[in-house]
């Protein structure tokens, strides 16, 4: 029992289900077959955005150009469509490649001068940002085809959006990345710790390169995503992502430190930020008490995660 | 220069002292400054006018005190992403008591900043009771801040303030110098004095650059990086008072969302200044070099037409080169011995 609960994604699951049963008995329309489409479709685009910080986490750093990335992205990708008529499986790769490239260029600059991840990131914030201002004069874009728009807003069968096909690939593919490949060996052993990991033969550049590659790549699935569901080439895409980015991850526990991550913890993370967004709409509270929410539920999860780092430690020295 | 850089760890001295002039941030950035106010002022007709001076000017103090209020914080070695959230909260709280319940503004003024100081307090002590980096507490507090204050503001700005906060921030002196910029060089000149003389300002530099041997002399490093937090509320709140002076209205959106618009002139300046991440150093001349360096170009590159809309990728390049600048700088030093 003791051990189950050891495992990162018990608990957020646990609280899941308590939220699910709770709201459902005191609002049943929470589970009717629109809600959970729109509660999934919400989860879907957020667990792609969360992944994308999470390979960061795991490797000690963070990224705050994450946004800015799948804004980039988002506007490049519809704008390609309206503008030169390109297909949208042709925009699909072209919008991959920019956010891989926007990645792979932080991750270089990080890894080649050692300044610290947070203020390249800040500058990358910025640049991206700004080229996408640039580009779009805060104007968004409107030819979106229409097969995008079926993508983001049609249901596979039931309440089932095509939107979780996406989000099952990233996930699998993390999972994957995390727990079978090298480089994904790599990621967590650089974020563990970097001296050993270096010592041991381990590539500090290529992996912490890699990292940003990958978590541009997420952020250039998400930000296309949103635009299939908002079927808009929105500039803001991405603005509102910073907190929510985190909050998940951590509430999943991830370390910050790096070193450790779980893929299915995140997944939950995500799942409570969005039943708990859900539920504030559906009891009709004001929208700006999910800011004050979302903070709270990033605090309690790090108190839980310091509870249990203290446990274990105490458990290490009993032994 | 260097005199007003405080150093927790006073380097050796043995080095050529002009080469180190030569080679500081400081020295560095006033060159920059020079020539960047000197092309604009050739090449644009207009930007040496009283008014065009006293609007950068007052841009520059503002920045400047952003950019304070991230450095008081950066000293630790932390960092406080909340700054925005917290100025824009003290701005309401000013606006409240100012326009809603009438209270006289030597009141309304030391109060918000007290407010402002407090809000900063509860971060200092989240980070030091829960021991977790002050990048995840600030995330969540900046969240959290900016929540309340939008649900019991309703997003509605203070925009009836008594005349007198308008007028205070059009006061020119001399004609082009503006009130709000003098409000930051004499906070400047506090602040160096702060951290080179008093007491509490050397702990605060000691804890930053190294918390153990702070702790084993004696220091209270909890109590200090608290503190630490608290001058950056206070700052804040300062920042976002001299923004609704300058606007005449308290505006919840002044920051951005959860005031996300004020990370980059705050960690810019500093940055720029020569201020070290890690903790330990501050540059108080380096930040307002740093800000008035910024605002020089923002506003010339402003009048040459680049579009409003590219500043900010240019922004984020300015902050690129500047940290790149900055190693090769070191290395520089190191490789003739003189850090």
């Amino acid at each position: 029992m003791n051990r189950l609960f050891d495992n990162d994604w018990v608990g957020p699951a646990l609280v899941c289900l308590v939220a699910v049963v709770g709201i459902s008995i005191l609002q049943p329309s929470f589970l009717s077959p629109f809600n959970i489409l729109v509660l999934l479709s919400a989860i879907a685009v957020n667990m792609v955005i969360a992944l994308g910080q999470l390979v960061i986490i795991a490797i000690g750093q963070m990224n705050l150009a994450l946004g800015a990335f799948g804004g980039l992205v988002a506007i490049c990708f519809v704008a390609v469509m309206e503008l030169y008529g390109v297909p949208p499986v042709i925009a699909l790769l072209i919008g991959l490649a920019i956010g891989t490239a926007a990645g792979a260029a932080s991750g270089f600059v990080i890894a080649r001068t050692g300044i610290s991840a947070f203020i390249i990131t800040l500058a990358g914030l910025q640049i991206f940002k700004g080229i996408n201002l640039g580009i779009t004069e805060a104007q968004p874009f409107y030819g979106v085809p229409q097969s995008v728009k079926d993508f983001g807003n049609h249901a596979i069968f039931g309440p089932i959006p095509w939107l979780i096909v996406p989000m099952i690939i990233a996930s699998v593919g993390m999972w994957y990345l995390f727990n079978r490949l090298r480089i994904g060996r790599y990621i967590l052993a650089v974020g563990g710790n970097r001296t050993a990991a270096e010592l041991s033969g381990i590539n500090i550049t290529a992996t912490i390169i890699w990292a940003h590659a990958i978590s541009g790549l997420l952020a250039a699935i998400a930000g296309m995503m949103l635009v299939a569901r908002l079927q808009i080439g929105q500039p803001t895409i991405g603005d509102d992502w910073l907190i929510s980015s985190f909050a998940a991850p951590v509430i999943g526990g991830a370390v910050l430190a790096g070193g450790h991550v779980s893929v299915a913890g995140t997944f939950f993370g995500v799942v409570i930020i969005a039943i708990i967004t859900q539920a504030l709409v559906l009891f009709a509270i004001d929208p700006f008490v999910v800011q004050i929410v979302l903070g709270a539920l990033i605090l309690w999860a790090v108190g839980i995660n310091r509870y249990r780092e203290i446990r274990v430690a105490k458990l290490n020295e009993a032994r | 220069m260097t005199d007003v850089t405080a150093d927790a760890m006073p380097a050796r001295r043995q080095g050529s002292g002009l080469l180190r002039l030569l080679l500081s941030n400081e020295f560095g950035l006033a060159v920059l400054i020079a020539v960047a106010f000197g092309t604009f002022a050739l090449t644009l007709p207009g930007f040496t006018s009283p008014f065009s001076l006293f609007t950068i000017g007052r841009q520059i103090g503002i920045d400047t005190m952003i950019g304070l209020a991230m450095m008081a914080v950066i000293v630790t070695g932390g960092l406080d992403l909340s700054v925005g959230a917290i100025g824009v909260c003290a701005a309401m709280v000013f606006g409240w008591l100012a326009q809603a319940m009438g209270v006289p503004l030597p009141i309304a003024v030391p109060m918000a900043i007290l407010f402002g100081a407090s809000l900063g307090f509860i971060n200092g002590y989240a980070v030091v009771r829960s021991g977790v980096h002050s990048f995840i507490i600030t995330l969540a507090s900046m969240s959290i801040f900016f929540g309340i204050m939008i649900f019991l503001t309703k997003a509605q700005a203070f925009n009836q303030l008594p005349p007198e906060v308008t007028q205070f921030g059009k006061t020119r002196l001399f004609g082009m110098v503006s009130v709000l910029l003098v409000i930051t060089l004499v906070v400047c000149v506090a602040l160096s004095i702060f951290y080179r003389f008093t007491t509490l300002g050397r702990q605060m530099l000691a804890a930053g650059a190294n918390p153990r041997a702070a702790e084993l002399s004696g220091i209270r490093t909890g109590r200090v990086i608290t503190a630490c937090h608290m001058l950056t509320g206070a700052l804040a709140a300062l920042a976002g008072l001299m923004l609704t002076a300058r606007t005449g209205a308290a505006v919840p959106s002044m920051a951005g969302h959860l005031g996300q618009d004020w990370l980059l002139p705050a960690f810019l300046a500093p940055v720029l200044g020569g201020t070290l991440l890690s903790g330990g150093r501050v540059s108080v001349i380096g930040t307002l070099l740093g800000a008035a360096f910024v605002t020089i170009m923002t506003s010339g590159l402003l009048l040459m037409r680049v579009g409003e809309f590219w500043i900010l990728a240019c922004l984020g390049l300015i902050l690129l080169a500047a940290v790149l600048t900055d190693r090769l700088r070191q290395g520089v030093l190191r490789k003739r011995g003189l850090i």
